[in-house]
């Protein structure tokens, strides 16, 4: 029973074992130099027919810097083996670079191939010239929205291989717009022998983004036989980040309307030097330089009093470099005439300056005889038949000097968000209210007279017993009374409505109920006894403190 | 009367000058057709001496001929800001509308009523009469007399005037409170915000009412109508600095 336990569990182990796949592979150099060709071999084992892998290249994506291709595979029917060659080129960056885990797709299965690692030394001897390599020409600045980029893929044949054709050219690049503008080219003489591809780039928006292209050439060792089959292929791939500006608006000129790039203004030529008058001739400025030719506008031209302008059909030499404006003018006065001034502004990349463009005009001679009255000629003779006529500007003609100086100004501050403006009225405002607060209140206590009489008595009272306080402290008994009654009568005048030396003890009584009598006389007494009688005023007691009580009473009452 | 005769003098040498003045290099620019150089000397001579409601419709006309109708709106309004009846603006206004498919809001009655004078005119008048009709009222009573018949028919002028010069004033303000789009491509917002939903497209030199503004944006009313929010940095308030402003140039901190 346990032998048959043990061969049951060696069975099984066998059987395990069996259903993994097992997956290597290997890099032909071990280490490379940057740049160097590599061929990579992926060798797989499975436990069933597997069939030829599908779309390989999607599935694997090689690290920066990197080109890698599937060069071939090699699957039996009936074999459970397949191997996959990939041919690539190492990055030019030093160090370690993993190309990650992928997934390769058979027909009846998918396996998983573990990250494949390379190593670029440069200590690894290697010539790069010897082999055929791609580069990428490419001007490395900051590029402008809209201009166009010239660029190139060059690839280039070494010492022992030559470039036969390539293919495959795809490219990823977001925020531009890229048109392969000349494909499969001989390399000029000084790059030696190889194949060029140009294109033209023209970015959309601003930011930074990624230029991506990748491609194969089909190279050949120099010396295979010239009947041999040594050909094989060698992918090349190229990132570059790319950054795009808007051209700046600070110093940009008002007729600029999009030119970029180094433009010259050749000439300009006419049709005929010696038109009628209202006969049409066509005037072609040349351009030439490099940049976004095709994208630019032509200048526009205003009819004057000399010449009518007319729009006309342009045609443009791209290879060449060369941009032609053409125009219809038709000469509206007899004698020499200079052809109208055709300029416009550029923006060079490079120094990142504008510049004006400007053709030199040329001398015309119109025959004929002038009109009795010059009209716009509103119509093209040239022009096909129901084509639409200009429209006619309503512009008024500008007249910059009207207005007086008087009312130069700046629209960006009005009166009414002037602070000064609005303090000034709310100040005139105050004193307004001010014044007219004061007469009401003047006018007030004129038609009340009780109202002053009663506040110069409260005063005269409160002196009045701040001197009798003092003089009772004095001990002048004369000083207290004198004061006293004069308050006393102060006070009842005020609330009498009388007159003040006229007070007398019964008025007081009136004023003050319940003061008493002999008080009073006694006061009255000491305070005016010295006028009638000398010494009348020294007898009795004068009750400082009920006469003081007196004075606040009389003081509540005012 | 010396003086009177020398500032008369004076006037009419002024208006002799005016007659036969030299044309500038701008307008000699303008009219071969080099209007970049006419917007760079026009520019240069507002930032030197201030701004007329002549020159500025002037700049609008060259801005105009060289395809920038934001700028160019701009200058025509603010023209009309301190010139109601500045013929070229007008005429420039209105070629906009019918040949260069800008759009204006339709004015109201007090808008039109307003355009008869400035806003400042406006003010200034209203301002006036409303201390004329107050003091007609409180100097009497300062005085402590009865006010007389001079008085009161002075008070009841001025205080139609002011009456008058309400309307105006009202116009005056809405005609301020709009703003030119300066971008090319810009969609009405439904929400203030950078997500906020695209309702229309409005179209740079469009003229818009203007509300209030939120999270750097603004309220804006559109010619037919249309309601939504625009970026503070996609208009151009006709009430702002003297000359169109350069939108990607950075504020000072």
């Amino acid at each position: 029973m346990r032998r048959f336990l043990a061969s049951t569990m060696l069975l099984l182990l066998g059987l395990l074992a069996r259903a993994e796949d097992r997956v290597s592979w290997e890099i032909t150099p071990r280490i490379t130099a940057p740049g160097q060709p590599f061929r990579l071999q992926i060798i797989i084992e499975s436990d069933i027919v597997l069939g030829g892998a599908q779309q390989v290249d999607r599935e694997i994506r090689p690290p920066r810097g990197m080109a890698l291709r599937l060069s071939g595979q090699l699957v039996r029917p009936d074999s459970n083996e397949a191997t996959l060659n990939f041919s690539g080129v190492a990055p030019d960056q030093e160090g370690e670079h993993v190309i990650p885990s992928f997934n390769l797709r058979f027909a009846r299965k998918m396996i998983m191939v573990p990250e494949v690692r390379l190593i670029v030394s440069n200590s690894v001897a290697y010539r790069r010239t010897a082999q055929a390599r791609a580069e990428l020409s490419l001007p490395d600045r900051t590029f402008y929205v809209g201009e166009l980029i010239r660029g190139a893929i060059h690839l280039r044949a070494g010492d022992d291989e030559a470039v036969v054709a390539s293919f495959g050219l795809e490219s990823v690049a977001e925020g531009f717009s890229i048109a392969v503008t000349a494909d499969r080219q001989p390399l000029p003489a000084d790059l030696g022998q190889g194949m060029r591809t140009s294109f033209d780039l023209t970015p959309i928006r601003e930011g930074t983004s990624e230029l991506s292209l990748r491609g194969t050439m089909l190279i050949q060792n120099t010396d295979t036989p010239a009947f041999g089959n040594g050909n094989r292929d060698r992918p090349f791939a190229f990132r570059r980040k790319l950054t795009v500006e808007h051209v700046p608006e600070r110093g940009r000129p008002a007729d600029w309307t999009g030119a970029i790039g180094a433009f010259t203004a050749e000439a300009v030529q006419v049709s005929k030097d010696r038109p009628e008058v209202g006969e049409p001739i066509r005037m072609r400025a040349i351009l030439t330089g490099t940049g976004n030719l095709d994208r630019l506008i032509p200048p526009e031209i205003p009819s004057s009093e000399s010449w009518d302008v007319l729009p006309a059909t342009e045609r443009r030499r791209h290879a060449e470099e060369q941009r032609f404006f053409v125009y219809t003018l038709v000469p509206r006065l007899p004698g020499k005439l200079l052809t109208p001034a055709l300029r416009f502004s550029t923006f060079d990349p490079l120094t990142k300056q504008f510049s004006r463009i400007e053709f030199k005009p040329i001398e015309v001679t119109a025959t004929g005889n002038a009109p009795a009255q010059v009209d716009l000629v509103t119509a093209d003779p040239a022009a096909p038949a129901g084509a639409k006529p200009k429209a006619a500007s309503g512009l008024a003609a500008p007249a910059p000097q009207r207005g007086a100086p008087l009312f130069r100004g700046v629209p960006a501050l009005s009166l009414a968000s002037s602070a000064a403006f609005w303090s000034g009225n709310g100040l005139l405002l105050l004193v307004l209210l001010t014044l007219t607060g004061g007469v009401l209140y003047v006018g007030y206590l004129a038609a009340h007279p009780e109202i002053r009489r009663r506040r110069r008595a409260r005063s005269l009272v409160r002196t009045a017993l701040v001197d009798a306080t003092a003089a009772r402290r004095r001990g002048d008994r004369s000083a207290f009374a004198l004061a006293a009654v004069r308050a006393l009568q102060v006070g009842a005048a005020a609330l009498l409505d009388a007159e003040e030396a006229a007070m007398t003890q019964g008025d007081l009584e009136r004023v003050l109920p319940g003061a008493p009598r002999a008080l009073l006389d006694a006061l009255f007494g000491q305070a005016y006894g010295e006028r009638f009688a000398e010494g009348a005023g020294a007898a009795g007691s004068l009750g400082e403190d009920e006469t003081l009580e007196l004075l606040r009473r009389l003081l509540t009452l005012l | 009367m010396r003086i009177f005769a020398c500032l008369l003098l004076g006037w009419m040498a002024s208006l002799g000058a005016a007659e036969d003045r030299v044309v500038s290099a701008a307008e000699t620019a303008y009219a071969k057709g080099d209007y970049a150089t006419a917007v760079e000397q026009w520019s240069e001579e507002a930032r030197r001496d201030g701004v007329s409601a002549g020159l500025l419709s002037a700049l609008g006309n060259a801005e105009w001929r060289l395809g920038r109708k934001g700028r160019a709106m701009v200058c025509w309004e603010r023209a009309l800001l301190l010139d109601p009846r500045d013929p070229v603006a007008l005429a420039g206004i209105r070629h906009a509308l019918a040949a260069g498919g800008t759009e204006r809001p339709a004015s109201t009655w007090a808008e039109t009523y307003a355009a008869f004078l400035t806003e400042d005119t406006w003010l200034i008048l209203a301002t006036t009469f409303f201390w004329v009709a107050t003091l007609c009222v409180v100097v009497p009573r300062l005085r402590g007399r009865a006010a007389g018949e001079w008085n009161h028919r002075t008070r009841v002028v001025a205080l139609t005037l002011f009456a008058l010069c309400i309307p105006g004033l009202w116009g005056g303000r809405s005609l301020s409170a709009r703003a030119v789009v300066r971008k090319t491509e810009v969609s009405l917002r439904l929400t203030p915000t950078t997500f906020g939903e695209p309702l229309n497209g409005v179209a740079e030199g469009d003229v818009l009412r203007t509300g209030r503004p939120f999270n750097g944006h603004v309220r804006v009313t559109t010619a037919d109508g249309k309601t939504g929010w625009l970026r503070a940095g996609e208009i151009e308030p006709v009430r702002g600095a003297t000359l169109p402003a350069d939108l990607d140039q950075k504020a000072a901190p």
